[in-house]
């Protein structure tokens, strides 16, 4: 990212409810598929999103350890929730998607690129914690030697309009992971929920050209203190604190800790917490041959650490047990995802704490080694 | 002091050097040259024997009887590596047959005497035992790794690869 | 547009990591029991002759309908007309290719990994340590070094195989020798005949005295234990581990960071190795399971 944009220096006005409404339809005038926030089998999802009827109004979310389930609100707030099992690096990076194609011919088998068009994606409602989580993604899939280039492709056409947080879940920690609850960068547009429109304030060029096509106004100082309460709100609901003092060195030499052990007899190795995480990145890259075998096709399919082929080799597993394969999973995302990529992995959205069926809490878990002992 | 003809030995070879000049003297009154032609027997599995050898050049190998598979070879060693050590610990017999590879040079120390003087003068005695001990403690991670067969083909046992996964 | 990391500069100026070049197999040589070298060549001009790689680094070969697996070069890095890989059969992958003519076509990405540290050997007494199947990945470092001789003090190559019937390249000894290479061989278990060593190869560095510990680099590869006592060997005879490279493995897949299979600790194998020294590595090379 360039220069951190100064929240307080962006321009702001006012969008009226109504105006907000006309977006969809000047996103799909422009071409954007539209994704965001909907309800779907009892949960707050990401999908494609056609008008402001689609999103989830009056709802929101009581999360704890190990549960989700929505409630209904007493008024119609349109983003009254926190986070969601899904992130947007479902639509970035897909959970299925071709990487090439291979065809046997006279002279040989050909490889190339698969023939598709790179999807145009309208993020709305994105939060602060999940701009971090883009940010950490981009890092991994365009800033090393070697660059994404599906990722990469969808990213680089992504509008995002971020929305701040007026509230938070139990299991959010964005504050004690620097992510949040206040959206500073990253995105085209932000807006806060009041009743009856929203702020929004301006982060691109882009994002000023599409605010030219729908009515704002002025934002007043009544507005704006209501706006800044409303942000204040997210930040005294976080319950949830997580000391990240010195955590590579702690975690990282304290590998043979009793505590793997503990969480181990309780984790069930489900990969849930990969599958949430807005930042978990692996794959696996599979076959897919036609009957004949001379069309066969790479897919790279989402895996996960904690699967248990994951570390096949040679004739065996590396990490052939739970903890092993937990470990892993919370030094890499705590610890040397530092040393590889420059911050950490987790942005404290608190996903995988809400989404384990045993509500295995990774704070908890770092708590639990003695800081003492090193 | 006038200087054991063997002494001159004594400080070249791994084994031995390191000991203080007093020491090498010490040993080197108890010590004789002896050669082996390629293909003799030092000694065999079984027998009872009193010398203990440091290889001064030339190869041995060590060999253990398996009935119908014949005297298999396990382990071969060369200039300053110690054979025999099973005499200074007074195990009765030895433990496997050790024939020369190559024409073979070693000094050869008479245990009984050898375990006399360590129990005269234990400082002596410390450094023999010492030196052995490294020995024995290299011979065995030498002889776990040969166990483990780690060049071995393991694949394909426990868990057979996911169609398309690298191996 | 999205303004984010530098990368937009890079989009469309790099290949898709992802996709493979057609490669066609020249030549097979049968080597020992299991393994065999294949002489593979691109198809495609340009790829051919734009094709350089570094003694250490690896492809991956790709067989449509079975998978990829990752193969070290282990022929003349000055010399790529066709491109040496020595494959071990192993799983899925290796069994398509076992079977597979002269003719064949499969596809091929690469060249991926970090090298062998030839640039700090000049001056210097070189010993490179292999085991089993890990000869091959030192074999362009022999080429190159026996290519320009005089620029090192001692070189010894230190192989220690299964069986004798197991060591790979013996036909190639004796010119490494004459051309000033101190090949030393020791098997686990003997077989009829074998006059050589029986042992472990940290025995044939216990007796390698022609050396200054101070002046000297090591390379070694083969197993991880294998690699883990040798260092240890080394290190007790006076060197440190900074003057020691090892060459690791772990699960690859996509050979270009992104997967995340190969990750031992921070580092992926792929791109932060397969070449390591031994400082760097030995710690997460010693926590079992990690």
């Amino acid at each position: 990212m360039t220069d951190v944009i100064n929240s307080d220096n962006l321009r702001s006005c006012f969008l009226p409810l109504n105006q907000f409404a006309r977006l969809f339809d000047v996103l799909a005038a422009r071409e954007y598929e539209v994704i965001g926030p909907t309800v779907d089998q009892e949960a707050i999802v990401y999908d494609r999103l056609t008008s402001i009827d689609d999103l989830p109004r009056g709802w929101t979310d009581v999360q704890e350890p190990g549960k989700y389930r929505l409630e209904s609100r007493e008024d119609q707030a349109l983003f009254g929730y926190s986070v969601g099992p899904h992130s947007w690096k479902k639509n970035l990076f897909p959970p299925v998607s071709t990487l090439s194609v291979g065809e046997r011919t006279e002279e040989g088998w050909q490889f190339r690129e698969p023939e598709e068009s790179t999807p145009r994606y309208a993020f709305l409602g994105v939060r602060a914690c999940e701009l971090a989580a883009l940010q950490i993604q981009d890092r991994v899939f365009t800033g090393g030697p070697y660059v994404d280039t599906p990722y990469q492709r969808r990213r680089m056409q992504a509008l995002v309009i971020a929305v701040n947080c007026t509230q938070a879940a139990a299991t959010c920690f964005c504050t004690s992971m620097n992510t949040g609850p206040r959206c500073q960068q990253g995105f085209d547009l932000a807006l806060t929920e009041l009743s009856d429109g929203f702020q929004v304030e301006v982060g691109t060029d882009l994002g000023e050209e599409i605010l030219q096509e729908l009515e704002t106004v002025e934002i007043s100082p009544a507005q704006e203190t209501r706006a800044a309460a409303a942000r204040q709100n997210a930040v005294d609901q976080i319950e949830r604190e997580f000391d990240t003092t010195d955590i590579r060195d702690l975690l990282l030499s304290n590998l043979e800790h009793p505590q793997w052990n503990d969480v181990a007899d309780r984790c069930l190795s489900c990969t849930n917490c990969t599958m949430v995480c807005p930042t978990c990145f692996c794959s696996s890259v599979e076959e897919v041959s036609d009957l004949s075998g001379d069309h066969v096709e790479r897919e790279r399919v989402w895996d996960s650490c904690f699967n248990v082929e994951f570390s096949y080799m040679n004739g065996g597993l590396v990490r052939n047990s739970i903890r092993n394969r937990y470990r892993q999973w919370m030094t890499h995302k705590l610890a040397t995802w530092i040393d590889q990529f420059g911050t950490s992995g987790c942005v404290g959205c608190g996903r995988c704490i809400t989404w384990c069926p045993v509500g295995i809490d990774l704070t908890e878990e770092v708590a639990a080694i003695p800081k003492s002992q090193t | 002091m006038k200087h054991h003809p063997l002494q001159e030995i004594l400080m070249e070879l791994r084994f031995t050097a390191g000991l203080s000049e007093e020491d090498q003297q010490k040993l080197a009154s108890i010590s004789r040259l002896k050669e082996f032609k390629a293909g003799e027997t030092i000694f065999t599995e079984g027998s009872e024997h009193q010398d203990i050898y440091v290889i001064r050049s030339g190869r041995v190998e060590i060999c253990m009887t398996i009935p119908a598979r014949g005297c298999l070879p396990v382990l071969t060693l060369e200039a300053g590596d110690l054979v025999g050590w099973s005499s200074i610990l007074k195990q009765g017999e030895m433990t496997a047959t050790v024939g020369a590879i190559e024409d073979t040079e070693v000094i050869v120390i008479n245990a009984n005497e050898l375990r006399a003087l360590c129990d005269d003068d234990h400082d002596i005695g410390y450094q023999i035992m010492k030196r052995i001990a490294a020995a024995l403690s290299q011979r065995l991670i030498a002889c776990r790794l040969q166990v483990l067969d780690m060049f071995g083909d393991h694949s394909g046992r426990a868990h057979p690869t996911q169609e398309g996964a690298a191996e | 547009m999205n303004e984010y990391p530098s990368a937009a500069s890079r989009l469309d100026s790099q290949p898709n990591a992802w996709v493979a070049q057609t490669a066609v197999i020249r030549e097979i040589i049968r080597e020992v029991s299991g393994v065999a070298t294949y002489q593979l060549a691109l198809k495609n001009a340009d790829a051919a002759n734009a094709f350089h790689f570094e003694p250490g680094q690896f492809n991956m070969l790709y067989v449509p309908g079975a998978g990829e697996s990752a193969i070290s070069m282990s022929g003349d890095p000055d010399s790529t007309d066709t491109l040496t890989h020595t494959i071990r059969l192993a799983g899925n992958v290796t069994r398509r290719i076992a079977a597979m003519q002269v003719g064949e076509t499969l596809g091929l990405r690469g060249p991926f990994g970090t090298s062998w540290p030839l640039e700090q050997c000049a001056g210097k007494n070189v010993i490179l340590v292999a085991g089993g199947i890990g000869l091959p990945p030192l074999r362009p470092v022999i080429y190159r070094m026996l290519s320009e001789r005089s620029k090192y003090e001692n070189l010894f190559l230190l192989y220690g195989a299964r069986s004798p019937e197991m060591r790979l390249y013996t036909s190639e000894y004796e010119r490494w020798r004459a051309q000033g290479l101190d090949v030393r061989e020791t098997v686990d278990r003997s077989a009829p005949g074998w006059r050589g060593n029986v042992g472990v190869v940290p025995q044939l560095l216990e007796r390698l005295h022609d050396f200054d510990p101070e002046r000297t680099i090591m390379m070694i590869c083969g197993p991880d234990i294998m690699m883990r006592f040798t260092a240890r060997a080394a290190m007790q005879q006076g060197m440190t581990a900074e003057q020691i490279w090892v060459s690791t493995e772990r699960n690859m897949q996509c050979a270009v960071g992104l997967c995340g299979h190969c990750q031992l600790g921070p580092e992926f194998i792929c791109k932060d190795g397969p070449v390591f020294r031994y400082d760097q590595i030995s710690p997460y090379l010693k926590v079992e399971g990690l």
